[in-house]
């Protein structure tokens, strides 16, 4: 058809310019559905808003944010519920993948069966965990004896949740972390073994080490999440303060409480808040993980 | 420490020592521990199961399970009170989210993972950071901006499936590149460079040859799109709150309201178990796919 010369030319083009046409539906479309209403957002947050009058205030609305006990009370609900449900998540998905990895009979049966709870709707699991906990018909006072109010204290209405939250995710953990035990090589632990190495020696000298980038993967997928978690505090308890986090404390002053003003303040500081962590952990393995595709590309 | 133990395995053999509990115990003790996983993925859904049978007084009040009597009662008004709608609702909204938003992104995936690019880098950074976006600050600016559309073009999202399906589309776009800009990556290129040689331009190469190959990326894409629109409560709460005729099943069962005195607990209980069958049935199904797509880039190195 043409010389090599002239086909190489045309399609080193090509290429360039087929990249860009491929980015730009999606880039196009995250900027004018995602990046755009952050923008406004913080447009918002920088006015007073009261029925159809709105009056410019400059920072006012994060100054008030800094100043209330409520949000102060969401920073902790939310803190609480990260770090607590992250650490139990963790570990007892570590259990889990140890297990599954030890194990063999059975091991896809379970495999695929822990993910039972991962594909069920938060909001659906959110009312049956309420449900179990709840006085009457529930059964959780039954099976520990005790005689708790789980769903009117606000102490016990956290670990409710957590219990809950930790119930849906700890399978998913235990999946990324087997899929990460799957990839240490076996003679690693035999070599461990004949030089006299005990099982903990092994686990915290290999399993853990070769382990990182799957649970520093987990880690930040868990914690965002938790971060910015709105379905089991709100089916829990509403726009209740007594575990509200921060999401739902934003909720309420669009919905129960209209301040919209304000309620763009606290989005854009819980916004904010999530970035910041998710960048914490990224900046830490991102380049591991993106230059991964990006050195096969250079291959 | 993991170094020298490798290194000094070789010369030290025939030093073995047996620790800790005997092999016998432990192969005992394996199947019990696969139990204990499966019973703590299964028993809520064994105690929803049984609750939504039961009917009368007792089930109110008495935790015992097994205690009857039983019917399918709550069945028949949780489908009275219209929750095959939210069923259809969110089938529409989830494979809409999936149809429109995976070949777009397969696109951009393409791109990132092949074609050459300037910024390749920064963008690939970009898209991971944007898979943390809280959808909590996406709620009043576009609901606002839903407003103003419908104040200049008549055009209403509110209360449509469309108005859920855009911020779902953009919400799953990153991640979705993410994936299947990692399986595009995993193909050789060779493969490709030879369709060329043999006359196809660069789009053909991509479309007969290569996108065939991401088939297993373009599932677990999928897969993954399709659970996050079944599963997002926030946003269709705010856009779509009490329409029958597109709220979704997390809005049904996370907003439901008592009637009068009673505890809709077994009704509750039987919107769950209807829409727990066909997503379990679901992920145990696609099992293979889901694991992929949710590990990938998860266990490199």
């Amino acid at each position: 058809m043409t010389t090599t010369t002239n086909v190489r030319m045309r399609q080193g083009l090509g290429e360039r310019a087929m990249g860009w046409v491929f980015l730009t539906p999606s880039f196009a479309f995250m900027a004018v559905i995602a990046l755009f209403p952050v923008l406004y957002a913080i447009g918002i947050s920088l006015y007073r808003i009261r029925g159809f009058r709105r009056e410019p205030v400059g920072l006012d609305n994060y100054l008030r944010v800094l100043s209330d006990s409520g949000f102060y009370n969401a920073v902790g609900n939310t803190l609480v519920f990260t770090v607590t449900s992250v650490a139990l998540e963790f570990a007892i998905g570590m259990a889990f993948a140890l297990i599954m990895h030890q194990a063999f009979v059975g091991r896809g049966l379970t495999r695929a069966v822990i993910l039972v709870p991962w594909v069920i709707p938060t909001a659906v699991a959110a009312q049956v965990w309420r449900y179990m906990f709840d006085r009457n018909p529930g059964f959780v006072n039954a099976v520990l004896g005790t005689d708790i109010n789980w769903l009117r204290d606000p102490t016990w209405t956290m670990v409710a949740i957590i219990s809950a939250d930790v119930w849906k995710t700890a399978p998913f953990v235990a999946l990324l972390l087997l899929a990460g035990l799957q990839t240490i090589p076996k003679d690693y632990y035999e070599a461990a073994k004949v030089d006299g190495a005990g099982a903990v020696q092994r686990f915290s000298h290999i399993t853990l080490p070769l382990l990182r980038p799957a649970i520093v993967v987990a880690l930040l997928f868990r914690t965002v999440d938790a971060l910015r978690m709105f379905d089991f505090a709100y089916v829990f308890a509403g726009y209740s303060n007594s575990v509200a986090t921060l999401s739902v404390y934003a909720q309420r002053f669009l919905v129960a409480d209209p301040k919209p003003g304000y309620a763009n303040a606290l989005s854009t500081v819980t916004f904010v808040v999530v970035m910041l962590v998710g960048l914490a952990f990224i900046s830490r393995m991102g380049r591991h993980m993106v230059g991964d595709v990006a050195r096969k590309e250079r291959r | 420490m993991t170094g020298r133990t490798r290194t000094a395995a070789p010369t030290r053999p025939g030093t073995a020592r047996r620790r800790g509990t005997p092999p016998a115990a432990v192969n005992a003790l394996k199947p019990l521990g696969l139990l204990l996983v499966l019973g703590w993925c299964l028993f809520p859904f064994l105690w929803m199961a049984m609750t939504s049978l039961r009917t009368g007084s007792v089930a109110l009040t008495d935790p015992n399970i097994l205690q009857g009597p039983f019917d399918l009662d709550n069945y028949r008004q949780i489908i009275g009170q219209g929750f095959h709608f939210a069923l259809r609702n969110s089938l529409i909204v989830a494979s809409v989210t999936t149809v429109v938003c995976v070949p777009v992104a397969s696109l951009a995936g393409y791109a990132l993972a092949r074609l050459p690019l300037a910024g390749k880098f920064v963008i690939l950074a970009v898209t991971l950071v944007a898979t943390l976006f809280p959808p909590v600050a996406l709620v009043n600016p576009l609901y606002q901006m839903y407003l103003e559309l419908n104040q200049w073009t008549g055009i209403n999202l509110l209360n449509t499936y469309t108005g859920m399906v855009i911020p779902y589309v953009a919400l799953t776009l990153p991640l979705s590149i993410f994936i299947l800009a990692t399986f595009f990556s995993g193909i050789p290129k060779e493969i490709e460079e030879s369709a060329k040689v043999d006359g196809a331009t660069p789009f053909q190469a991509f479309l007969r040859v290569v996108a065939p190959l991401a088939a297993p990326g373009v599932g677990a894409a999928a897969i993954l799109t399709f659970v996050y629109a079944t599963n997002e409560f926030l946003l269709a709460f705010s856009f779509a709150p009490n329409d029958l005729n597109v709220q979704t099943v997390p809005v049904f069962v996370g907003t439901f309201e008592r009637v009068g005195y009673e505890n809709p607990i077994g009704q509750i209980m039987a919107a769950s178990v209807l829409v727990s069958i066909p997503l379990i049935v679901f992920a145990l199904l696609l099992q293979r796919r889901i694991v992929a797509g949710l590990t990938s880039g998860a266990v490199k190195g």
